[in-house]
């Protein structure tokens, strides 16, 4: 209830229908974007508002929609609701409790793109959300919110719900457009980039829910409240999920640029039982994972972030306590990222799977010292040399860990058996 | 007008690179080699097996080279240490789980994991890991083995159906090191180009049933010939035993054998395919051969059959001759010099058999012989008419026994057949085409040259000898 943008109302059974969110104040903004502005006028304020992509890569939204050609005759845009991220679960709080939110987005950046027809591309794991997803297109459907002639004014856009087969890699842009297409789930070779060939070989603007989410926002209350929200290069509120150990775990909307520290100690109620805090990844399961000490001086915005060595991301932040085995931590990711990648390109394919039987030989208590060595190089052969990021985010959590908690994982590897019991630390 | 270039520095050496062209078709077209397994000039660029990675402008991350359009100048390093080691590294995960059995794998010597392997790969593995293991040696088709442990999984095969030759039947399934290829129908993988995959297979994935363990192809040489199955006229390479081993295999007939016949990549007829029929030609260049000279069904001297048949045609009142669409043109020539006056007719030596592909959209043609062009450029195109009241025939070609030449005095010319099916007045043997050398000239008028593969066997004479004595 404490939110800007997303938790600005308490939930209940209702509040997820068009009644609620009409009451809210909904769809005033794809009223104004519709009656009172160009779409390029559109266009400008979210590129004045400073919005980031949310989903991780943290890519200036007004940007990336400038970059598709105006005078290109089709536009797609897609919605990225494949939110496979480990940790990650902050679009299924906005599809359960505020879809149209979603979809009033959809629309206003739809009529800024002068998109005709926009996909919702769901991840197939997803019931609840999906079942939001569709109620709530229905009611705005009957309401004359989406479909043909918008509110009387001639904007047509029609939402398309697909879903996906349960593949994290199609939460990657380009997968997921080969996805949308009913091919494999493949990323595909970029450039082409989706904005000048996507979707049917078209022009194609893929956004995260959250990101489009935000944009009504900025419509009603003006970019310029929006751009002073937060740190200044990247500003905005963002919605955190706060897991693992941790008193309170749950989803909260913080501006950017709010300390780390404060949000596990203070918000998410400290460490569970009162235990030390051990590491945090900060940004999902990709993201280099920050030890204790490190994440004292840290606030949520890239900059601070990078200096310390790691990345916001999805917002994600898993937290660690003392007494957690970080080699058991790293082969559960492991394993997640080679049961994911998708096979097409070398280095990926055999790479992730390479490094998870290494782990996995070393937590049977059958692992040498000359394994982690081969794990510390294995890394360096994957990261930038895929097709699309699974790599890089199979690699970078192997590579922070073997470097801040190198010494656990020699000593997993020498004496055959873990330096933590498992049992959390008091 | 020349189309105008953009300069490019690859490995500090200024080049020109045509608009459009990526930086690995540039560096090819100007000699340097980046290495590419699942790049193919014909097919779409795949960009899944990263061993072209190179340096460009000196960005941090390395760029595949198969999918860098060259911009202008641009600079590419291919050799620098970092391209060097991704090569080393990407070469490592190839053979992670790859078997290594190159001693019993037919690609070995011209497979080009191996070859890279040996030029980029690192020295040792740095993986003490068992392999995974996927299915051997299954039959993806009646005429190819997969064996899924040896595939790089660069879609080359996959493409190739979808993109060339049409069929969709081959794809990958499942995900991440899971994923193996497979044909549409498991066990039933039969298109009409299908042994195309396993020449542009990179490794020993792909094998044809038909070569498998016969032979290591280094003791194999490839000959320049021409399939003479239809009037494409595609290249082909026909595999003997190479000079050096024959000395090693005395009065054995293997160095007569044609092992197998695959492409021979001519941009002008057949680009890089051919199809089924034309990579048998050596299954059914091996039907029966006629070898011996017959008069009236009796065994005789090649120099009594010559005889036999001058008398024939010099005492005929009404002579003809058939002309064979399998002769090349120079022999073509011969006869035409030698001809004189007399009328001449087309004769087709093969016709579509049963279960054969007619005609296509790639390669294959109706006219299932390969010189059709030649022999109507000379001596036009009727086709032999009973009616005409020979009383002497000069059939040259197979087949004699198709044509309708009940009661006339004949001469056979041909290289095959049995002296059951050929009851001709006088039968000549003759030399195949893959013991001569000349050109056929295809349906589009473009003539395509083949060298002689083999030592015509004792008895038989080539047909522009037999032409020069009948007229002397």
């Amino acid at each position: 209830v404490n939110g800007t943008v997303f938790m600005t109302f308490p939930v209940t059974a209702t509040s997820h229908t068009l009644a609620d969110y009409r009451a809210r104040g909904g769809y005033a903004g794809l009223e104004q974007a519709l009656r009172r502005h160009t779409p390029d006028e559109v266009g400008e304020r979210a590129k004045a508002s400073g919005l980031q992509g949310r989903g991780g890569a943290g890519f200036m939204t007004g940007l990336k929609w400038e970059f598709v050609a105006r005078d290109a005759p089709v536009v797609y845009l897609c919605c990225n609701i494949d939110e496979g991220e480990p940790g990650t679960f902050k679009d299924r709080w906005i599809l359960e409790h505020s879809p149209h939110q979603l979809i009033e987005g959809m629309l206003i950046a739809a009529y800024a793109l002068r998109v005709r027809h926009a996909f919702a591309y769901i991840r197939g794991e997803f019931d609840l959300p999906l079942r939001r997803l569709q109620a709530a297109l229905q009611e705005a459907q009957a309401a004359g919110l989406v479909g043909d002639n918008i509110l009387g004014t001639g904007f047509s856009c029609d939402i398309v719900v697909h879903r996906g087969a349960g593949a994290y890699v199609c939460g990657e842009e380009s997968s997921l457009i080969n996805s949308l297409e009913g091919r494999k789930g493949f990323p595909r070779n970029k450039p082409p980039f989706p904005a000048v060939r996507g979707l049917y070989q078209k022009p194609t603007v893929v956004n995260n829910v959250e990101t489009l989410a935000t944009v009504p926002w900025i419509l009603v209350h003006g970019s310029e409240r929006y751009a002073a929200i937060g740190v200044k290069k990247s500003p905005g509120t963002r919605l955190f999920g706060v897991s693992g150990h941790v008193e309170r775990p749950g989803l909260f909307e913080k501006p950017t640029g709010y300390p780390l520290a404060q949000l596990i100690f203070d918000d998410a109620g400290g460490i569970l039982g009162g235990r030390k805090l051990k590491a945090v990844i900060p940004g999902g399961s990709s993201t280099p994972i920050l030890t204790g000490a490190e994440i004292e001086n840290v606030t949520l915005d890239p900059e601070s972030m990078g200096k310390a060595g790691s990345m916001v991301g999805s917002g994600a932040v898993i937290v660690i306590a003392e007494g957690t085995c970080m080699v058991r931590l790293l082969q559960v990711l492991s394993r997640f990222y080679a049961h994911e990648s998708c096979g097409q390109c070398t280095p990926c394919r055999e790479g992730t799977d390479w490094m998870n039987r290494i782990l996995e030989r070393v937590i049977a208590g059958r692992g040498t010292p000359a394994d982690i060595a081969t794990l510390r190089r294995i890394p360096s052969g994957i990261q930038g040399n895929t097709v699309c990021a699974l790599g890089d985010a199979a690699s970078m959590p192997v590579v922070s860990f073997l470097k801040k908690f190198g010494d656990e994982f020699d000593h997993y590897a020498t004496h055959g058996r873990s330096l933590h019991d498992g049992r959390l630390a008091p | 007008v020349s189309a105008p270039t953009i300069k490019v520095t690859i490995d500090q050496r200024e080049v020109e690179a045509r608009p459009g062209e990526t930086v690995l078709q540039a560096a090819r077209r100007h000699g340097i080699d980046i290495p590419h397994f699942c790049y193919h000039d014909k097919l779409s660029i795949s960009g899944n097996c990263r061993i072209c990675l190179v340096k460009v402008n000196n960005l941090p991350k390395l760029q595949p080279a198969c999918n860098l359009g060259c911009a202008p100048n641009m600079v590419v390093e291919t050799s620098v240490e970092q391209v060097q080691q991704a090569r080393e590294q990407v070469l490592q995960f190839m053979l992670l789980n790859h078997p290594v059995d190159c001693g019993i794998c037919d690609k070995a010597g011209e497979c080009r994991l191996q070859d890279y392997q040996h030029a980029y790969g690192p020295k040792q593995s740095i993986a003490r890991d068992p392999k995974h293991h996927k299915r051997k040696l299954h039959d993806l088709g009646p005429r190819i083995t997969l064996d899924n442990e040896r595939c790089i999984l660069c879609s080359r095969c996959v493409r190739f159906t979808r993109e060339i030759s049409g069929s969709s039947a081959l794809g990958i399934v499942e995900r991440g090191h899971h994923s193996y290829v497979e044909a549409q129908v498991p066990g039933r993988f039969d298109d009409a180009y299908s042994d195309n995959v396993i020449e542009i297979c990179p490794t020993g994935a792909l094998l044809s049933n038909d070569f498998l363990y016969k032979c290591r192809v280094w003791f194999l040489q490839p000959v320049r010939s021409v399939c003479t199955g239809c009037a494409r006229g595609c290249s082909v390479k026909v595999w003997r035993r190479s000079s050096v081993r024959q000395q090693h295999m005395p009065g054995t007939d293997s160095s007569h054998v044609a092992y197998r016949t695959t492409v021979f990549e001519n941009p002008d007829i057949n680009g890089p395919w051919l199809c089924n029929k034309g990579y048998d030609q050596h299954k059914w260049m091996a039907r029966e051969r006629l070898l011996q000279p017959l008069v009236r069904g009796q065994a005789v001297a090649p120099a009594g059959a010559l005889a036999e048949a001058k008398q024939l045609l010099e005492t005929a009142r009404n002579p003809a001759v058939l002309v064979s669409t399998h002769a090349s043109n120079e022999e073509l020539d011969v006869l035409q010099s030698l001809l004189g006056g007399v009328t001449t007719y087309v004769h087709r030596d093969w016709l579509p058999v049963d279960g054969e592909v007619v005609e296509d959209h790639l390669l294959i043609r109706a006219d299932k012989n390969p010189n059709r062009a030649g022999v109507v450029a000379r001596f036009g195109d009727r086709e032999f008419d009973p009616a005409a009241g020979h009383d002497v025939v000069l059939a040259w070609g197979e087949m004699g026994t198709a044509l309708p030449l009940g009661g006339v005095a004949w001469i056979h010319l041909t290289p095959f057949g049995t002296p059951v099916d050929a009851p001709a007045t006088v039968v000549i043997p003759l030399s195949n085409t893959w013991e001569r050398r000349g050109s056929f000239t295809n349906f589009e008028g473009k003539s395509n040259p083949f060298e002689q593969v083999f030592t015509k066997p004792a008895g038989v004479q080539h047909a522009a000898d037999v032409f020069r004595s009948l007229a002397s």
